[in-house]
């Protein structure tokens, strides 16, 4: 992890990053354009300053990592993500927490997510907390049922269960995982129950077998109607009430041409 | 550029997961085959449970017979590791009898497959 | 309810000849269709739109997918603009303007979304509201209700009403108008769209307004009931809760039930049909839009028999015990002693009847099944005249209404004979009805005088009338040469009774002497009364019972043949019964065994209409205990008596259905009909005179709820019965 950490530092000393040395992420009001106050009753608003502060270190990430880094965007408003390779899921969180700027020594979750028509379906997010700064950042890569994904064990300890969670739901391999295993379903449990393809009702459904003494395991049968809810919103027909704002934007990062 | 397409797919690099080719994958399975046959006797000794070690063994070979027509090598890999994580939780007695019994699926009535077995069980 | 106005409306805009949204644009257009009036330009919301002169702002908001919030505005219905929920601002026009009535002018800037039109709309609901209970949580319509909805979407998001005196809201006595809506009249914003529909489309003009400003109310003025067969309709139309379904009250919510998309078969029109269910239970049945069959309506009993599927069922097989009591039995054994039966009895002596609910599926099973036994006894219950015993029901333009059931409005000349439309065939009456109001159309009508809605010429109910109309000897007759558009429409059951053969032979080659303007115009119409038959006489059942009864059959299948046409007095003693339905009704008391059947909503069956469209019911429930899907249980017959039949599968048995009778699985598609010459010669060929006077089965609303086994099953429809006659014997 070290070395990592050392090609980093020197790819900075290189002078890979330009305005490096004047960087800070703590400095203020460096955003090229203020946009419109948001006056509407009924929407979020947003502190400008800290959207500009995103916006920066967003892409002084992206140009720190260029060759990991895809796409650096803001969701929700003011929430900092950054879409990386699956290679470099260790050396960008070794940067995010190592980085002096930067500081996000805590790992607060690894989440999955599994969007089954994309040629890789599962994202990994990590979602990080830097307390010296107090901020927040989503670090996303992608991967698919047989590719793994390397452990960042070794970065952050928390990662240990979080990725045994990941592994068990999502049935993505964690290479280099000190103790992979099962963490939520039983054992002898078959198949990964977050995957989409998985049915909300499971495929098996245990009870007790009075002359067998003990739990036996069988086809599920449904004595109970599925129930499903209509929930469409009727007044969806009326399209003017449907502009929100954006889901996602995203920032330039000058590191385009690379993907 | 349509001949090439065929070929830039076979030489198309995924990440491996353990093993780089078949032959790899083959040891590592027979290694698996190996160490499930060697827990036999303790899986019957430990577990209590009402099989002797021969339908243990015939069982295991089931088991693995049922992959045997899987050809990808990360789909062996992947198969190998849930093994080994399914051995090391015999081995370590997290599972218990009921979860050992599973294999044989003794409680389960199959459905019928003919229209007028279908038909009179009410199955469609 | 009424979930989908934007695409309603569009269609509508694109189609108004079709719709009759404005009177007087539709008769203009009827009257004279070749000249096209100039389009002229308007935007709204800066958007360009060319509309036809007298187009309405909302109908040319529609036009580009802009939709405008309205209560009182309906397209079946005239416009009434009284709720004022459809304000839209006008660029230069000081008031906003009323989007519902206001014809646009040529360059018009319309803004739906601009602040006075959401300030103007925001004030109705205010004021709506103001008057409006709070009691959304215990009323029927939450969820599925357009004052609700539109609050959300329009209101606004704080209230100003305060109600310091405690003087209270305004409150309406509730009425009781029938044991088939239930009224919330407190609810009511007098958006008039339910009296618009009674004195419109049902023909009864007894709802109306009484007092004004705060004091106004929605009601009949005296107590009364509110008899037609269509007061179900008023329910969907209903903006708010203040009309609801009563059978259906305090039952589910919208949001919880599943809606699947079916077909009535409870008269021969095959109207669209949504079937709302919980927890395999049928709850509610509401219509599903189809301009070609029933608009958006649906008539009383196909709404609210469906609690006839619940009672009286057939849930378990029976066979009949020495002493004559039934004994539920497995399906092993029924299936069993059936097969022996059919193995013990002659080839040449198995039979089958079909009644009115019988799915094609089943026909085609049973007919490949008895056709593979070596048996061509094979017919419908209801009668339709035959002229040497096959040859009548060959060709498919003798049975068919064949001028489709959308077109009948367009005629400017019908000629009923021995049918009672408003009841045989409620929705196929409101085209009628509509062809009356709106397009100047002439009806006469030949058989009991009854009150089909419509003021018609009254030709007597003597059979004599008919001979003399074909012989062209009535003034009646001469009438009908020079209409432009003539339509014969005849009942089935006139054509049932044994004299059926003369009113065929006469007014099928008076029709073909007509020359209508339109060479494809098709003056020949039956009106069948049942959902089976055309399917059945599709695949070639013979019509009537009386050969199958002649030939003494020792097994006999009565596929849900309940209408009396079988009964204890004439099948042959020895016979052995097999009775297959769903409703334990009068086949299932002459039964030996009892093979219980799916009802309508239980599966995917096909059903031919009276216009010879195929039209498929799609499962929403389950069949109840042991009973199956009815094409299964003839094919594990078939496998028990030895005679296995080709299918195991719905989409094989259908592949079969294909290769007898192609229309048969093209869904929703209309097949043309030909050899109409051909048609009259096979039936001209007998010559038979007339008995008695022309007579209908379906007199008054009484008659109208009960006449199948699912409808007698019925709480629902009983209760109606006991209203109409109390009615009338009171009033």
């Amino acid at each position: 992890m070290s070395s990592i950490l050392r090609s980093i530092s020197c790819g900075l000393r290189n002078g890979l990053v330009k305005n490096s040395g004047v960087f800070s992420f703590a400095r203020r009001f460096k955003s090229e354009e203020i946009p419109e106050e948001e006056t509407r009753p009924t929407v979020r608003k947003f502190d400008n300053v800290q959207r500009s502060n995103l916006t920066d270190f967003g892409k002084y990430v992206a140009e720190c990592l260029p060759k990991y880094v895809q796409k650096v965007q803001l969701t929700a408003g003011d929430e900092l993500e950054v879409l990386i390779a699956p290679d470099g899921v260790v050396p960008v969180l070794q940067f995010l927490k190592d980085h002096h700027q930067a500081q996000f020594e805590n790992l607060v979750d690894i989440a999955g997510m599994d969007v089954p028509s994309r040629p890789y379906r599962f994202e990994i997010i990590y979602n990080l907390l830097s307390l010296r700064y107090n901020s927040r950042i989503r670090v996303k890569t992608y991967t698919d049922e047989l590719t793994p994904i390397d452990s960042c064990n070794d970065v952050y300890k928390a990662a240990n269960w979080y990725e045994r969670e990941i592994w068990d739901m999502y049935g993505v391999f964690f290479a280099n995982h000190p103790d992979l295993r099962r963490i939520l379903t039983d054992y002898g449990f078959e198949g990964h129950p977050q995957r989409r393809d998985f049915p909300l009702s499971g495929y098996v459904e245990l009870r007790y077998d009075d002359e067998k003494k003990r739990v036996v395991c069988e086809p599920l049968e449904l004595a109970q109607e599925f129930r499903k809810f209509d929930l469409e919103a009727p007044w969806e027909q009326f399209p003017n009430f449907r502009h929100a704002n954006p889901a996602t934007e995203e920032i330039e990062t000058g590191n385009k041409e690379e993907k | 550029m349509a001949a090439r397409e065929p070929a830039k797919r076979i030489i198309q690099q995924v990440r491996p997961i353990l093993s780089v080719d078949r032959e790899e994958a083959r040891q590592r399975v027979i290694n698996l085959y190996k160490a499930w046959h060697r827990t036999a006797p303790f899986i019957v000794e430990k577990f209590d449970i009402p099989k002797s070690v021969p339908q243990v063994r015939q069982k295991l070979k089931e088991e693995f017979i049922k992959n045997k027509d899987v050809s990808d090598v990360r789909v062996i890999d992947m198969l190998v590791i849930k093994g080994q994580m399914e051995l090391k939780e015999i081995t370590k007695i997290w599972k218990q009898k009921g979860h050992i019994m599973r294999y044989w699926q003794e409680s389960i009535e199959y459905k019928p497959n003919d229209f007028l077995s279908k038909f009179m069980s009410g199955h469609n | 309810m009424l979930r989908a106005p934007m695409f309603r409306a569009l269609v509508l805009a694109q189609l108004p000849s079709r719709a009759g949204i404005l009177f007087t644009t539709s008769r203009m257009q009827s009257n004279a269709p070749a000249k096209a009036p100039e389009k002229i330009e308007v935007f709204i919301d800066d958007q360009p739109v060319m509309v036809a002169p007298g187009t309405t702002v909302l109908q040319a908001a529609a036009q580009v997918g802009v939709e405008i919030p309205r209560f009182c505005y309906h397209e079946r219905l005239a416009v009434a603009g009284n709720c004022r929920m459809c304000l839209v601002e006008v660029e230069k026009s000081p008031k906003p303007v009323a989007a519902c009535a206001m014809p646009v002018m040529k360059g018009w800037r319309i803004k739906t979304n601009s602040d006075m039109t959401r300030k103007a709309r925001e004030g109705v609901m205010e004021f709506l509201l103001s008057n409006h209970p709070l009691d959304c949580p215990i009323c029927d319509q939450g969820g599925e209700c357009d004052l609700q909805d539109q609050a959300m979407a329009f209101g606004s998001d704080r209230s100003r009403f305060t109600d310091i005196n405690h003087a209270g809201k305004r409150a309406v006595e509730d009425k009781d108008i029938g044991p088939l809506v239930k009224t919330i009249m407190t609810r009511c914003i007098h958006c008039t769209r339910c009296i618009r529909f009674a004195s419109e489309v049902a023909g009864v003009d007894d709802l109306g307004t009484t007092g004004r400003g705060n004091e106004m109310q929605v009601g009949m003025y005296v107590e009364k009931l509110f008899l037609t067969e269509l007061s179900g309709n008023v329910i969907d139309l209903c903006p708010v809760g203040a009309l609801t379904n009563k059978p259906y009250s305090f039952v589910a919510r919208p949001w919880e039930i599943r809606k699947v998309d079916s077909i009535d078969v409870l008269d021969a029109l095959g109207s669209n049909i949504v079937v709302s269910t919980r927890t395999g239970e049928v709850l509610r049945i509401l219509p599903r839009e189809n301009e070609d069959i029933n608009e958006e309506w649906l008539s009383d009993k196909s709404r609210f028999a469906c609690d006839g599927l619940k009672r009286q069922r057939l849930i378990t097989p029976m066979l009949r015990k020495p002493d004559g009591e039934f004994e539920a039995v497995e399906w092993e054994s029924a299936l069993i002693t059936a097969a022996q039966a059919i193995r013990n009895a002659p080839k040449d002596k198995i039979a089958a009847v079909a009644g009115s609910l019988v799915d094609a599926e089943q026909l085609v099973a049973v007919k490949d099944l008895l056709n593979r036994l070596g048996s061509e006894l094979l017919c419908t219950e209801q009668k339709f005249p035959t002229a040497d015993g096959t040859s009548g029901t060959d060709l498919r333009s003798n049975y068919l209404l064949n001028s489709s059931i959308a077109s009948c409005e367009d005629a400017d000349l019908v000629l009923l004979v021995g049918t009672n439309p408003r009841y045989e065939a409620p929705l196929l009456n409101t085209r009628l009805r509509k062809g009356y109001v709106h397009k100047e159309q002439d009806i006469a009508y030949i058989g009991p005088e009854v009150d089909l809605s419509y003021r018609y010429e009254y030709l007597g109910n003597r059979s004599l009338t008919i001979e003399d109309i074909a012989k062209g000897k009535h003034p009646f007759a001469q009438r009908l040469k020079q209409a432009k558009r003539p339509l014969i429409i005849v009942g089935a059951n006139a054509l049932a009774r044994n004299d059926g053969k003369a009113y065929i032979a006469a007014l099928q080659s008076f029709a073909r002497q007509l020359k209508p303007e339109d060479k494809n115009w098709k003056v020949w119409n039956v009106l069948q009364t049942n959902a089976s038959q055309v399917a059945a006489l599709d695949v070639g059942y013979k019509p009537g019972v009386e050969e199958v009864l002649a030939a003494q059959p020792k097994v006999l299948f009565l596929l849900g043949a309940d209408g009396n046409a079988v009964n204890k007095e004439n099948i042959p003693k020895d016979c052995f019964v097999i009775y297959q339905g769903h409703h334990g009704d009068q086949g299932a008391q002459l039964a030996h065994a009892i093979l219980p059947g799916a009802a309508y909503t239980e599966k995917q069956g096909t059903y031919v209409n009276t216009e010879g469209r195929a039209q498929q019911t799609l499962v929403a429930v389950s069949p109840p205990g042991m009973a199956r899907e009815d094409w299964k249980i003839i094919r594990a017959l078939s496998e028990v008596v030895g005679t296995v039949l080709p299918y195991d599968t719905l989409d094989e048995l259908r592949n079969r259905m294909e290769d007898i009778a192609p229309h048969l699985v093209r869904y929703g598609h209309l097949e043309e009909n030909n050899f109409y010459a051909q048609a009259e010669q096979l039936i001209k060929t007998q010559a038979s005179s007339f008995q008695g006077d022309v007579d209908v089965n379906q007199k008054s609303l009484e008659d109208f709820f009960m006449t199948d086994s699912i409808t007698r099953a019925s709480p629902t429809m009983a209760k109606c019965v006991a209203a109409v006659k109390k009615a009338q014997a009171t009033g």
